[in-house]
């Protein structure tokens, strides 16, 4: 009998230009909110990464184009994550960053910030020192 | 849909000694810039300053304002 019910998401809709990316490890336990959980294992796997709409290579919307630039310009290693295919993704995603927009880029565990944000810090210079 | 103005004295309101200004820059009724200058701000990251502004409108965002770009700045 196959179930019509689809399978809970475990692996996130990835992309990475890091030349290894992590492998991620099977969740054990916890299966209340397995989505939430693969967005804090991605945050805490990776030290950059980017919750956007598209991916680095076809970006969905301006902003998120515009964020993908600035890391691309640093020339920095970072994951990215499409939170188009699944609304869920999102939800989660801006309960644990008490964020409401996308793109979100996090370093070393922690929200930076949005497309303003990323786009001020990289004109000081302070986004370089932030993910380097 | 929201109009610049109503954004703008929703923000002043909200944040005391504030001044905002606001601009709907696609013309399509649902993207805007601001520009918060409030003295609220000082001592905060740039995500808490934005934090303040977006906590405003609450659900909204994403919703009826489709986007709202934030510059925050204490002067």
């Amino acid at each position: 009998m196959s179930s019509s019910e689809p399978s809970t998401i475990r692996d996130l809709p990835m992309s990475s230009n890091q030349t290894a990316p992590a492998a991620t490890p099977p969740t054990s336990g916890g299966e209340q909110n397995p989505i939430r959980e693969a967005i804090e294992q991605a945050i805490g796997e990776h030290k950059v990464i980017l919750f956007m709409k598209g991916t680095p290579e076809a970006p969905a919307c301006g902003f998120s184009a515009r964020t993908v630039a600035a890391l691309q310009s640093l020339d920095v290693p970072f994951a990215a994550v499409d939170i188009l295919p699944d609304p869920r993704i999102r939800q989660e995603l801006s309960a644990i960053s008490n964020w409401p927009t996308i793109p979100q880029l996090f370093a070393n565990g922690e929200l930076v910030g949005g497309c303003d944000i990323v786009t001020e810090m990289y004109e000081s210079g302070e986004l370089a020192e932030a993910l380097l | 849909m929201p109009f610049p103005e109503e954004i703008k004295q929703r923000i002043e309101s909200a944040i005391p000694g504030s001044s905002a200004e606001v601009e709907d820059y696609t013309g399509g009724g649902d993207h805007f810039r601001a520009t918060v200058t409030a003295a609220a701000f000082a001592g905060r990251s740039r995500i808490e300053q934005h934090r303040l502004v977006y906590e405003i409108f609450g659900a909204e965002i994403g919703g009826p304002i489709h986007a709202l770009s934030l510059k925050t700045q204490t002067h």
